[in-house]
């Protein structure tokens, strides 16, 4: 508890640090709605010839656009800069926290908020508003519920992929480009349905189980599988699972960094 | 020529430390050749007449697309340079050196891009045509078109990315900027959908926008979508792109030259 009351306190120092550059913050919310016009303009392309792809209409692709964006929202907006961890490392940041007596995680955690999670929380709200509506959906409580649920645990298990990334930076000096690898996979789950693109690319993003952001919780809400049942069940248990690895991980890698260094 | 070489092989050294690191950009670029070559190819399965052009030319354009993305990425120009040296008061050196700036980032970054075409462009295009059915380009005239108009695509880039990075000078921070800027790019370039698909304004528009010189003509030319007066047409469009933006940064070089001098004194 008192980790988290340190945690929050340095958060805000990042808000007010952050808040200082104005101009910086309305350019960051504006390239992230250009970035994301542009995504879903280019699916809008090439789906307006024909009616679906691979089974999915459009509206169908917007939802699992929303429902991506609304995860990694959460995940931009306070855990971003996990992506930054072979910097941190190199300039000796990481250094600091070691030596000061408060876990390294919460120090490195409460360093950094980005903003641009905004601009996404506003494009998934959006997105997904279109969606439901030009879908006609009329959801029962369970399925708020479970879209609650889904959205929550997606942040947990992308959270988790980047830590575990981060974490690779303790052994092999960069992570940067592992993180570019992942961005990819973000960006073809994120935009298409995982299906499409045969059955070892469907593995692949199950093991490394960012498809549970939205492609799984998808085919519940949306009803498009018929053993729906226990998927309800899965995302919570996929994020715990996910963030006990990462932690497990990163433990490891603090260990052998702190060794290595003395 | 010689400036280029030399700095062709400073990328070489700085890349041959990270060897790991270059493994993985050519796992990440086999990613997106795999997953394009499957949207095509789903796409044609449903509807085989609505594209213009075969399967095997769109499969093809859609995997040189991203093969070239080593060299055609616009986060990797002149203007991150120019921001980091700015930023770490590098910037100096350079001014200092008795190199012309703008040739000098041109030297720098072409130095480079030679380095990423042989070392990333050239294995995909070979994983590409060995198992994901990248053709041939469509005459031995394409190809020749194709060289000319790559390097003229490139020259775009880098006058488009020079541009940002004056911008650099005066606001100091281009990194939100570059994201838009990167994903405006990557749309009217026509680097993930053939430009001929978009619809009525926004057709029109990537038309005329200098995008379309960066990876819509060279493959579209490679394919053989543009042939004959058509391909040399695209071809003067590109040059007077090239022209034109150089000039424009040459101006506003000179321009932000003289307030990053009186910035400095």
């Amino acid at each position: 508890m008192e980790e988290l009351r340190i945690y929050v306190k340095l958060i805000r120092i990042s808000m007010r640090s952050r808040l200082q550059y104005r101009a910086d913050f309305i350019t960051g919310i504006i390239s992230v709605l250009v970035l994301n016009a542009v995504n879903l303009g280019l699916i809008g392309i090439l789906v307006h010839r024909f009616t679906q792809l691979h089974g999915w209409t459009v509206w169908d692709l917007v939802f699992l656009y929303s429902m991506f964006v609304l995860s990694h929202s959460l995940y931009s907006l306070l855990f971003w800069h996990f992506n930054m961890m072979d910097t941190y490392i190199a300039q000796g940041t990481f250094d600091q926290f070691l030596i000061r007596p408060i876990s390294p995680l919460i120090q490195f955690l409460g360093r950094e908020i980005q903003y641009i999670g905004i601009g996404d929380i506003v494009v998934g709200v959006a997105a997904f508003g279109l969606a439901y509506s030009n879908k006609g959906l009329h959801w029962q409580a369970w399925q708020w519920l479970f879209f609650a649920v889904a959205i929550l645990s997606g942040t947990v298990v992308e959270m988790s992929i980047r830590w575990i990334i981060a974490s690779t930076a303790f052994w092999l000096g960069r992570s940067l480009s592992l993180a570019n690898i992942m961005n990819r996979f973000n960006m073809l789950v994120q935009q298409y349905p995982i299906d499409l693109f045969g059955t070892w690319f469907q593995i692949v993003v199950t093991v490394i189980p960012i498809s549970f952001l939205n492609y799984y919780p998808s085919l519940v809400l949306l009803g498009k599988t018929t053993d729906g049942a226990w998927l309800r069940f899965l995302p919570p248990i996929v994020a715990a699972v996910s963030i006990s690895a990462a932690a497990l991980v990163w433990r490891a890698g603090i260990r052998r960094y702190a060794s290595s260094g003395s | 020529m010689r400036i280029f070489w030399s700095f062709a092989r400073q990328a070489f050294h700085n890349a041959a430390i990270y060897r790991f690191d270059y493994w993985l950009q050519l796992i990440s670029v086999f990613l997106m050749m795999y997953s394009v070559h499957w949207i095509w190819t789903s796409l044609y399965s449903q509807h085989p007449a609505a594209f213009g052009v075969n399967v095997a030319q769109m499969v093809t354009y859609g995997i040189l697309g991203m093969a070239l993305e080593a060299i055609f990425n616009p986060g990797q120009g002149p203007q991150m340079y120019i921001a980091t040296q700015l930023k770490t008061g590098g910037i100096d050196t350079d001014l200092a050196k008795p190199l012309d700036f703008h040739l000098h980032m041109l030297a720098r970054n072409f130095g480079e891009i030679l380095f990423r075409f042989g070392t990333l462009v050239l294995p995909s295009a070979l994983i590409g045509g060995a198992f994901l059915g990248l053709q041939f380009p469509a005459s031995p005239v394409a190809a020749g078109l194709f060289a000319v108009s790559l390097l003229l695509g490139y020259l775009v880039l880098f006058a488009l990315n020079f541009l940002l990075g004056m911008l650099a000078v005066v606001t100091l921070d281009i990194r939100s900027i570059s994201w838009a800027y990167n994903s405006l790019v990557r749309f009217f370039s026509g680097q993930m959908v053939p430009l001929w698909l978009f619809p009525g304004f926004l057709g029109a528009l990537a038309n005329v926008l200098p995008f379309r010189s960066i990876y819509a003509i060279p493959i579209s030319i490679y394919i053989g979508k543009l042939n004959g007066s058509a391909a040399l047409e695209a071809l003067i469009f590109q040059s007077v792109w090239v022209i034109a933006l150089f000039i424009v940064g040459r101006l506003a070089w000179n321009g932000v030259h003289t307030r990053l001098v009186v910035q400095g004194g």
